[in-house]
């Protein structure tokens, strides 16, 4: 195994992804979770540069760091969970549990899939992965049934929300 | 269309008259001119479905029933119910009388009712009352007469709560529909029971008509032949529906009620038509009651029974209405006890005449209580026959026929009751012949009968006093809307109310002189008697009939006379201490609607309340209860694991994935 | 990025998993809870895009290629949705309770 440059940059994303990631869980205010959370979507949206997915990354920034995520900030501070509202953890068992078959999961899983893919290397890519005009050529003929279908979810989750964030007029 | 099929026009007009007055009419009525247009569109289809039947009537051959067919219904496998109606003699005379005296009591409503601001809503009730009783007379099947015979009762629910502002007319109006729920059970049993029966027959070849009369006539013999008791027990049940819509004694109890409606209703609905239906089933239906005399003895009794117990009641009351209601009640009792007696055409016979001086006595105290700013108590009357001449005339008339004097209509029908009833041999149990003890109450009742209409008659229109000359500010009962006091002036009621009395005069003075000439009606009625061709007799051998009926009713109105004449007697005055004990129980009805109603209100709800609190909480509760302590113990083992921490739950998620995914690891070996 | 083999992407996407997961079971903010199912449904995203990168020979037609992609599009969709819809209800009984905390929240306790 050599250390190609390509490696070098893609262990540092990935570490920086991995970290803000473990910040996600172990900072005890939303607001830095949350920040945390936005620079790991960052991140991810940098790999999906790295794997010729342009579209793909372009809408995990918009989307994810965009919108997502600010409806996540905008809904900390409205119900001001920031650093005045603090809930306080108390140590408990599930803590240790939590890890303990966390960290063994990913162990578990790593173990069995890691090794087969080590020697996997990526083909040459074509022009057309990931590019705007293959995406959506697929995604309106194969693909245009469950495009619907999301459509009437993402309605039905406006709907949804709106009906649940009213405030009851008594 | 040709001669016969004529027949639905006159049911379609009056269903095209309740369409117009229905959805058209509340936008006419606000007006005089408007409300005159309304009136003409409600009597005019009326009045045209009359000449229309009387064309039917005059092409009809008597000895053959014609069946129009129509579109089908209710089409199943082995039961198939078309709309088709029977032209025969008996529909036709029912036809005839409804909308005959239909049309002339619309005509009088419409001066009646023209200052209700609910003129059209008013209008369209009476013509779908006038179409669904003309589907009751005319179905050719036992489910169109229910049509009919449930139409009916929902229009009488209506116009009897038709001034639903006030609580006592809308318990009325409630009263008489539930009442006749209990008769429109025992119907319904009977009918299906009917074609149950015709359905076994084992003649029946394909026929799958089993609700059609023209079916059952063919079959019900040879059933009965095999099953009489069957027989007995469907002509019951029919007869528990007839007392219900006929106001028979157990049921009796919404008539009195229903005169809360207005008064052309009563007329109409209450005394000449929706009444009598009972009488035009047992005539249907004669066939089965012919072959079982158990079955007519009941009928007889209960009929007998009922006339003498309504004329009674009717001795005590003050209300004109009432009177007159307890009087139908009790004339109806006859006309059961000429069916029972197996007579069934003096059935119609006393249907027929009843309806003509019924609808006028009732109309004439409609004209009283209009001429009286709507007071309806006797004790304010006297000496208005000189205010309302037309009205007196025409009552007077009435007043006679009912009473039976020789030569107007209700003696012959009347007589013939009480003839077929002493004659009959039919009404059997065992060796009791309940027949002939009918037929001597009803002489009795005949002289009742005389005797409470001269009192009516006396008080209103005779006597020393004018009784509400002497009104006081509180007197009586005050139904919260009359306005009479003691400088009150009657007046004649306007033309359009005046014109029926005087037909229906005329009507009640001839029409059952020219009816019995050569046993006319007898031969009519009695073609269309499918079964036992020969009628009873009528002439019972040895007793001088006609000497009796006349002496009952000279009798009945020469002791009315001896009382009444001088008008209100002290003993009948606003003072109730005074009266006597008899008169006061009598207007009471001698406790029996307030036990039937207190039997079914308060009674059973405290029942209701000891079975809840006993039963209910006691048993129900405790076995309910048990069960569910039971399953609560059993599940407290297991719900100290249910935290209701969610985290928790995907701690307990998570290890079970790693299980999983250790197991397949071990199962399958991994990757080596 | 062809020097990087398949397996350092989907190691990262199974570490960045199992750190949502014990973020679910750890944290008692439902809002961070919330984020780190984003997180899980990420890492999740990103080993479909790997896959769907190595597996792609430039051969074939081309929905054979845009299979993984597509399934991310939906997943963020989904995930957008999914989003609207827990935080509406967190407001909620936010609003209710005037309290978010889950192990407060134990209206599941049997």
């Amino acid at each position: 195994m050599t250390i190609t440059p390509e490696l070098i940059v893609f262990g540092m994303l990935a570490g920086m992804a991995a970290l803000s990631a473990v910040g996600v869980v172990a900072f005890k205010n939303a607001v830095r979770s949350a920040l945390c959370l936005v620079f790991t979507f960052f991140i991810l949206g940098f790999l999906y540069f790295a794997l010729n997915a342009e579209m793909l990354g372009i809408t995990q920034i918009v989307v994810y760091t965009g919108a997502i995520m600010v409806l996540f900030l905008f809904v900390i501070m409205l119900l001001n969970l920031g650093a005045s509202h603090v809930l306080e953890e108390k140590s408990d068992p599930k803590k240790a549990v939590g890890i303990a078959f966390g960290v063994s999961l990913a162990a578990l899983l790593a173990s069995q899939v890691v090794p087969l893919l080590l020697k996997f290397k990526a083909p040459i890519p074509t022009k057309e992965f990931g590019s705007p005009q293959v995406i959506g050529k697929v995604l309106f003929t194969d693909y245009v049934l469950p495009f619907e279908a999301v459509s009437v979810l993402l309605l039905l989750g406006v709907v949804g929300s709106v009906l649940l964030a009213k405030r009851r007029m008594s | 269309m040709e001669g016969n099929s004529l027949i639905w026009l006159t049911l379609g007009l009056p269903i095209l008259g309740f369409l117009f007055q229905g959805l058209c009419g509340r936008f006419l009525d606000k007006t005089v001119a408007g409300k005159k247009l309304v009136g003409l569109l409600a009597v005019a289809p009326v009045a045209i479905a009359f000449l229309i039947g009387v064309m039917v009537t005059k092409s009809l051959n008597p000895s053959k029933a014609v069946v129009v067919s129509s579109i089908p219904w209710i089409e199943l496998k082995g039961l198939s119910v078309p709309f088709e109606l029977r032209i025969d003699t008996l529909s036709m005379t029912m036809v005839l009388i409804i909308t005959g005296i239909g049309a002339l009591i619309h005509l009088y409503a419409t001066g009646y009712m023209s200052e209700e601001k609910d003129f059209a809503r008013f209008f369209a009730y009476l013509n779908l009352f006038i179409a669904a009783m003309l589907i009751l007379v005319l179905g050719n099947n036992l489910l169109m007469l229910f049509i009919g015979w449930e139409g009916v009762g929902l229009c009488s629910y209506l116009l009897i709560g038709f001034w639903y502002e006030d609580i006592a007319n809308a318990k009325a109006a409630n009263k008489a529909f539930i009442v006749n729920r209990i008769g429109d059970w025992g119907l319904t049993l009977g009918l299906l029971l009917i074609a149950t029966l015709v359905a076994t027959s084992p003649a029946m070849q394909g026929e799958t008509r089993l609700f059609s009369y023209d079916v059952i006539f063919q079959h019900l013999p040879k059933i009965l032949a095999l099953n009489p008791a069957m027989g007995t027990v469907a002509a019951l049940l029919l007869f528990v529906g007839a007392c219900g819509k006929s106001a028979q004694f157990p049921l009796y109890l919404w008539l009195p009620d229903a005169m809360a409606g207005p008064t052309p209703v009563s007329a109409l609905i209450h005394a000449a038509t929706m009444v009598t239906s009972g009488v035009v089933l047992m005539n249907r239906m004669s066939m089965l009651f012919e072959t079982s005399p158990v079955a007519s003895a009941v009928v007889c009794a209960v009929g007998a029974f009922t006339a003498l117990f309504a004329a009674i009641i009717a001795i005590g009351q003050t209300d004109i209405k009432k009177v007159l209601a307890y009087s139908t009640v009790s004339q109806l009792g006859f006309m059961f006890v000429a069916c029972g007696a197996g007579a069934y055409w003096v059935g119609m016979f006393h249907v027929t005449t009843h309806a003509f001086f019924k609808a006028l006595l009732f109309l004439g105290s409609g004209a009283v209580i209009h001429a009286m700013s709507h007071e309806q108590d006797m004790r304010n009357y006297g000496k208005l026959a000189k205010y309302l001449p037309i009205t007196f005339g025409t009552m007077m008339v009435g007043y006679l026929a009912i009473s039976g004097v020789p030569g107007l209509s209700g003696f012959y029908s009347k007589e013939e009751v009480i003839g077929s009833a002493l004659a009959g041999d039919l009404a059997l149990t065992g060796a009791l012949e309940v027949g002939k003890w009918s037929g001597w109450i009803c002489l009795i009742v005949a002289a009742l009968t005389a005797m409470y209409m001269t009192r009516m008659m006396w008080l209103t229109f005779f006597g020393n006093t004018e009784q509400w000359r002497k009104l006081e500010p509180h007197h009586g009962e005050d139904d919260g809307h009359h306005h009479l006091n003691a400088d009150h002036k009657p007046h004649e009621v306007p033309v359009s109310m005046w014109v029926p009395l005087v037909v229906l005069a005329f009507l009640s003075a001839v029409g059952g002189f020219y009816l019995a000439q050569g046993d006319r009606f007898e031969h009519w009625i009695m073609a269309s008697q499918i079964g036992a061709k020969v009628p009873p007799p009528t002439h019972p051998e040895g007793i001088p009939l006609m000497a009796l009926s006349i002496g009952a009713a000279a009798l009945g109105i020469l002791a009315g006379l001896a009382v009444y004449f001088k008008g209100l007697p002290a003993k009948e005055g606003w003072d109730e201490s005074l009266w006597a004990k008899f008169r006061l129980r009598a207007r009471d009805q001698f406790g029996y609607d307030r036990l039937m109603v207190n039997s079914v209100t308060t009674d059973s709800a405290a029942f209701s309340a000891a079975a809840n609190s006993g039963f209910d909480h006691g048993v129900i509760e405790g076995i309910g209860e048990g069960a569910g302590n039971l399953t609560k113990s059993l599940g407290g083992i297991f719900n100290s694991v249910q935290t209701g921490l969610v985290r928790m739950y995907a701690s307990v998620m998570l290890i079970g994935v790693v299980a999983l995914v250790l197991y397949v690891i071990v199962s399958f070996g991994g990757v080596k | 990025m062809n020097g990087v083999p398949l397996a350092a992407f989907i190691g990262l996407s199974l570490f960045m998993f199992s750190t949502g997961v014990v973020g679910v079971i750890l944290r008692r903010n439902p809002i961070v809870i919330f984020m780190c199912i984003e997180l899980m449904l990420n890492a999740v995203n990103l080993a479909f895009i790997a896959f769907a990168r190595y597996r792609f020979s430039g051969i074939g037609n081309e929905s054979q290629g845009a299979a993984g992609q597509m399934m991310v599009v939906f997943i963020m969709a989904v995930a957008a949705a999914e989003v609207a819809v827990g935080l509406g209800i967190i407001m909620a009984i936010y609003r209710l309770k005037e309290n978010i905390d889950v192990d407060e929240l134990n209206l599941l306790k049997g």
